[in-house]
């Protein structure tokens, strides 16, 4: 069993086409593709998991910012409003809009601070080496709260509701536009980057390190 | 070479050994899925769902503006073709990819590889099902679009003679939303017929 075990550790199905293939070891800083669909399989960048840390904690500081202040001010006919997410939400349930409420609660504040949160306990516990099996629980609630985040989704819906107000009221950014847009580029290019695989093999490694 | 004899596990991506049976994975020791005629009517189930969700989606105002105390209704289409009549032919074509086009690739896609699991449809073997359905997996939550900008506007354009809030059409249509992807997650790769003697 052990050694069927450890054959299986070597092979890797690709997402996309289902194609199996072999693991090879990669030189730093390299990727290997799918030999079929060529989508990207896994990454060798050893800083990856330090890397995703270090942003998680400035996205978290961006995610107070884009969520306390408005993001756009709108004025029509002289009265004011300005959105926030959590306004944003407060209103719906308001309106007794619960079920998307609730919804939007889950896609826009709960499943991006688990990401982040996952990603900033992930690495005190690897640091520290303790809570081996909680950390294999947190990278599975990682994995599975990465669909659930739909932020980037959101700032797009910004920009078309924009092109909707813009006949008849007076629009302006507010001071956590930047903010927002930046979170938006750091969780593409950072949290949601950094494959599943990667992430186990940094569990391994940092674990089995004495 | 297409695994038939192997799975991915879902959440960590290490390789198991298939069978029709539940799978535990070997590394994370997770769930991968269910026993293989339980994921099958779990997708069905979810499916039939969000198809009715759908239905009742688009045919009620997903957006109502209250004007001077008049209330008039927009739904999802409506929305579309007021924007395209507008000249916003960008937005509008975003909108209707969005919440139009991609449900029901959506629904098309997960009924294609749910009723070619009982019975294999003539020429399925050319189409490559596990690509397409990666593909819909990504796309799926973009049709939450609709719903942001609904709850945006709601949010912003709310004063004495104007008022726009969300309309049933939006539960439902987040709903269907939700169910999809519920679905779509729901079908393992199992129940994806792939090409038989490819190399």
């Amino acid at each position: 069993m052990n050694k069927l075990e450890s054959n299986l550790d070597d092979l890797i199905i690709c997402r996309k086409c289902n194609t199996l293939q072999k693991k090879l070891k990669l030189p730093k800083g390299s990727k290997a593709r799918c030999i079929e669909c060529n989508h990207l399989l896994y990454k060798n960048f050893d800083e990856a998991f330090n890397i995703g840390v270090a942003f998680s904690i400035t996205s978290l500081i961006l995610y107070i910012v884009a969520s306390i202040f408005p993001i756009i001010n709108v004025s029509i006919g002289g009265i004011k409003n300005s959105l926030t997410i959590f306004g944003m939400i407060y209103t719906l349930f308001n309106e007794n809009y619960f079920v998307v409420g609730a919804i939007l609660i889950v896609v826009l504040i709960i499943a991006p601070l688990s990401v982040i949160f996952s990603y900033i306990i992930l690495a005190i516990l690897t640091k520290l080496k303790i809570f081996k099996n909680l950390a294999r629980h947190i990278i599975s609630f990682l994995v599975i709260s990465k669909d659930w985040e739909m932020i980037d989704i959101f700032a797009v819906s910004i920009l078309v509701a924009l092109v909707k107000l813009f006949g008849y009221a007076e629009v302006e950014f507010g001071i956590s536009a930047i903010a927002l847009a930046l979170f938006v580029l750091v969780d593409i290019f950072m949290l949601k980057n950094i494959k599943a695989v990667e992430l186990w093999s940094y569990y391994i490694k940092a674990y089995s390190e004495k | 070479m297409k695994s038939d004899k192997y799975i991915s596990c879902k959440y960590c991506e290490s390789v198991n050994i298939n069978s029709k049976d539940i799978i535990y994975c070997r590394n994370c020791k997770n769930k991968i899925v269910q026993k293989e005629e339980h994921s099958l009517s779990t997708a069905w189930a979810l499916l039939i769902t969000a198809m009715i969700l759908y239905i009742i989606a688009n045919s009620y105002p997903i957006l109502e503006i209250t004007k001077f105390g008049q209330t008039s209704g927009n739904t999802i289409i409506g929305g579309a073709i007021a924007l395209w009549e507008e000249g916003s032919y960008p937005i509008a074509i975003i909108i209707f990819l969005a919440s139009v086009f991609v449900p029901i690739l959506k629904f098309i896609l997960i009924l294609y590889i749910l009723i070619n699991y009982k019975k294999p449809i003539k020429g399925s073997k050319k189409i490559d099902q596990a690509k397409l359905y990666h593909i819909t997996e990504i796309i799926g939550p973009w049709s939450m679009v609709d719903v942001f900008v609904v709850s945006i506007l709601a949010a912003v354009v709310h004063m004495g003679s104007v008022k726009i809030t969300a309309g049933i059409g939006a539960t439902a249509f987040v709903l269907m939303v939700f169910f999809t992807m519920l679905s779509a997650m729901a079908i393992d790769i199992r129940l994806i017929k792939e090409p038989k003697g490819g190399d």
